[in-house]
């Protein structure tokens, strides 16, 4: 009968709400250990309160689970890599902003510009010189023929 | 069992704990923080402490995990709201058809009062008292009324 009244008295919802004071959570544990009808009737008001926050529940923002699961993925990560692995990953890249990290495609690219720049560097040299020597060609040409020219008029005179 | 999976830290079994109880505890959050940002703070810091914390459980005293976990959610809620609403008169609460928000409306002005700053405003007799110029016995006895009549409203609606 006393056990009674002192369910009705909302004890175990104060607990459950978190209203309950230290001495009252201390009293009520104690009491359930003794009692153990006590004990099943907090687990009654525990599922009647949760039905009850069921009835309309409202869902967080999508990112908010993303947020809570990004973090389980991470420890889940940490977790399997931290015990496991048996060798021992040293950063030796220089993290200072003054160094780059490039594909090693850029080698051979470079490798190939340098030798594509020595040729054509080659090429236009040659081709001025060829070019110079086509010019001269073609003046003393010219003079030759201006000189006959002129020979050809002194004689008319 | 979830909890046993949880207990060994099996990360399907944290997504399922988040999925089954972060619509029911949103609810309640949003009727103690009023701000839907810090409401959605609250939502984060309560399931990471309860992965952290799940060996726990079993010693809280609590038969279910939701009303383990809705202990935990109204502590950290109270601490994100209390900056700015602890004190104010009555402010409106975002969630009006939350389950407490419905009992709450339900009360006597006096009750009404004081449920309000215990429970929503998580203050305790002794503030309460010192806040409404009334003794701290009163304010229990006020406060007990309350909770019996909480009592009677869940048994009637969600037996």
């Amino acid at each position: 009968m006393e056990l009674k009244f002192y369910i009705e008295s909302g004890i175990i919802e104060s607990f459950v709400l978190g209203l309950a004071s230290e001495e009252e959570v201390e009293e009520l544990q104690h009491m359930r250990r003794l009692y153990p009808e006590l004990d099943t009737e907090v687990e009654y008001v525990e599922r009647r309160l949760e039905r009850a926050a069921f009835d309309e529940p409202a869902m967080p923002p999508v990112e908010i689970r993303e947020r809570v699961l990004q973090k389980i993925r991470w420890e889940e990560g940490h977790a399997y890599s931290d015990p496991s692995s048996n060798y021992t990953f040293i950063n030796i890249q220089p993290k200072d902003g003054s160094h780059i990290t490039v594909h090693r495609w850029w080698k051979i690219f470079f490798i190939i510009f340098f030798i594509m720049s020595k040729v054509f560097l080659f090429l236009a040299i040659f081709y001025y010189l060829k070019y110079r020597m086509s010019q001269e060609q073609q003046r003393s040409d010219n003079l030759h023929q201006m000189i006959r020219q002129e020979q050809t008029q002194s004689h008319l005179l | 069992m979830l909890i046993e999976r949880l207990m060994i830290g099996d990360p399907a079994a944290k997504e399922q704990l988040y999925d089954r109880y972060a619509g029911a505890l949103y609810n309640i959050v949003l009727q103690l923080v009023p701000v839907k940002e810090r409401a959605n703070e609250v939502i984060v810091k309560v399931f990471l402490w309860s992965f952290q914390h799940i060996g726990t459980f079993r010693t809280s005293g609590h038969h279910t995990l939701f009303a383990w976990l809705l202990r935990k959610t109204r502590e950290f809620a109270i601490k994100e709201a209390l900056p700015e609403t602890a004190l104010a008169g009555t402010e409106l609460m975002k969630q009006e058809d939350g389950i407490l928000q419905q009992f709450y409306l339900m009360l006597p002005a006096d009750q009404q009062q004081v449920f309000r700053l215990s429970y929503f405003k998580g203050l305790s007799i002794t503030t309460i008292a010192r806040l409404l110029a009334l003794p701290e016995g009163q304010i229990n006895e006020i406060l007990k009324e309350a909770i019996k009549s909480f009592r009677q409203f869940l048994k009637k609606t969600w037996n």
